[in-house]
């Protein structure tokens, strides 16, 4: 028992055991915030979110409000929202297609909101679409023209996916859940693509071995840390990366590295 | 330091038409994760009811020489002289290592009503001999009509499907049942753990992960930095479970 993977002199996983935090900073690439119709939140509203992410060591929680994914209120509320906690909160324009008069008129105030604005969210199976429906191709055409970051709900194996990462190559694809299930792929999906997909894994550190899975599928470079924070704990997420059976190099660069690599260390 | 004894409420062994991770490899991710004890249930339950009773019990015996695990067995009706008269079964799960017992009426094809299994349920809220309801998931329906058809029995609800978002269905039950525990395998609510605690005290929850699927690892770090203090971390992690264990008069 003395061997346990807390126990690891010197190790992250024994430091957050200890401490329920470290040196470095987190960042949680796929949040969400409000409250939801059908689901149970404890906390989902901006302070009591960014004090819990906070508590482990997050810098930055990059998120979509529920209401602006449901289409009931616009991301320059979030925009104002973000401005409260700037230490903290960044986010993704929520994309809903059905709206294209909306999308053109956020995407219009994209640089307005800098640095608060990172990047898109697309919601495909909940909006009833999928990624290459054609009144996507404002938003994404314009991801693509400025390299931005793209984070698309995934889940299970949808062959859009990969054609719109194939056909917009310069967008940066977040691809979350790692298209749950379908593991080999959302393995595909980065090794067909032009460098240009991460995986995020938003759900998965509670299963076991698909972290593991993942790493040796495409390297710890290529994956992101996620919650879906208000849904899922941040100790629980963190602790299922921390105790996956990688390296500490690879939780490093899953928690922390990846980021700032893709957006800079100042984002 | 791991300073706290983890007692995994909910782990499965065992094949099940495919090639399901056995004793050997749970134990070995025990050691792994920090986890020292557990209480195991066959994959093949559903479908092999009788036969893995003897299975698990046989695991059991030769592949866990440390006694860290403790097994589950199913029941099926009396009615059908399928399994012994209550003090036989009891005596028999006693002397197997077997600490808890659980129930599949929908894939054994009976009701799950008290003229169907009342004799060997009151036995078992009489000896205090806990149930799990990983057959009840997500039925939510069923599951709140069982538990008022027997009220008195001790019930833990471990199970991997319909815990996590369900407080509006799993809260009622906390507050209704004093004898209902609740496993936390999948249950990823944001504070969730510490909010329950503090509402139905931390006596009520316990640690599990919903071995093989779940890892064991995501849990003991969401447990440990919950916001509870040590008592009620140390409570749920393990010492709630234990304490059932022994409860049970078999």
């Amino acid at each position: 028992m003395s061997e346990c993977i807390w126990n690891q002199p010197g190790s992250l996983a024994e430091k957050f055991w200890k401490d329920g935090k470290a040196d470095f900073p987190i960042y949680d690439m796929h949040g969400h915030m409000g409250a939801h119709y059908a689901i149970y939140f404890k906390i989902c509203e901006a302070p009591e979110m960014v004090a819990h992410v906070k508590r482990i060591g997050v810098k930055r929680l990059v998120f979509s409000h529920h209401e602006a994914l449901w289409g009931t209120f616009r991301n320059a509320r979030v925009y104002e929202i973000c401005k409260q906690f700037p230490d903290t909160l960044r986010m993704y324009l929520s994309i809903v297609p059905q709206r294209e008069d909306h999308i053109r008129e956020d995407i219009a105030q994209f640089d307005k909101w800098a640095p608060y604005a990172v990047g898109l969210k697309l919601l495909p199976g909940y909006h009833n679409c999928d990624m290459m429906d054609p009144r996507y191709d404002y938003a994404l055409s314009f991801a693509n023209e400025r390299g931005l970051p793209v984070l698309v709900h995934t889940w299970g194996n949808d062959p859009a996916v990969l054609k719109a990462i194939q056909k917009y190559p310069n967008a940066k694809f977040f691809i979350a859940h790692c298209c749950y299930g379908a593991w080999d792929y959302a393995i595909q999906c980065v090794k067909e693509s032009n460098n240009n997909v991460w995986l995020e894994l938003t759900a998965i550190p509670g299963d076991r071995g698909i972290i593991e899975k993942l790493v040796e599928g495409v390297g710890s470079e290529r994956i992101l840390y996620g919650t879906d924070m208000p849904w899922f704990d941040e100790y629980q997420g963190v602790g299922g990366v921390l105790s996956a059976k990688i390296t500490d190099e690879d939780k490093l660069n899953i928690l922390s590295r990846n980021p700032e690599r893709i957006l800079g260390k100042d984002f | 330091m791991k300073d706290l004894m983890f007692f995994d409420a909910n782990c499965r062994v065992g094949d099940f038409g495919n090639a399901n991770p056995g004793v050997k490899e749970l134990l070995s991710d025990m050691d792994y994760y920090g986890v020292d004890k557990a209480l195991v249930r066959h994959n093949g339950i559903p479908k092999a009811p009788l036969s893995t009773n003897q299975e698990i019990a046989r695991m059991l015996r030769e592949e866990d020489p440390d006694q860290r695990l403790t097994g589950v067995w199913c029941i099926l009706p009396n009615s059908c002289d399928e399994i012994p008269e209550p003090d036989e079964f009891f005596r028999q799960m006693k002397e197997n290592r077997i600490g808890a017992i659980t129930l599949s009426p929908f894939e054994h094809r009976y009701q799950p009503r008290r003229i169907v299994i009342g004799k060997i349920m009151d036995a078992a809220a009489e000896r205090k001999v806990p149930v799990l309801l990983d057959a009840f998931a997500g039925q939510w329906d069923k599951l709140y009509d069982f538990l008022e058809i027997f009220p008195k029995n001790t019930f833990i609800y471990a199970e991997n499907w319909g815990k996590w978002g369900s407080d509006r269905n799993i809260r009622p039950l906390l507050e209704t049942y004093e004898n209902f525990y609740f496993e936390i395998a999948r249950y990823w609510v944001p504070e969730g753990v510490r909010g329950l605690a503090e509402k139905y005290g931390a006596e009520r929850i316990l640690y599990g992960t919903n071995f093989p699927a779940g890892n064991q690892g995501n849990g003991m770090l969401q447990l440990k930095h919950s916001g509870l203090d040590d008592e009620s971390i140390a409570k749920i992690a393990g010492k709630n479970l234990e304490r059932i264990l022994k409860g049970a008069e078999l």
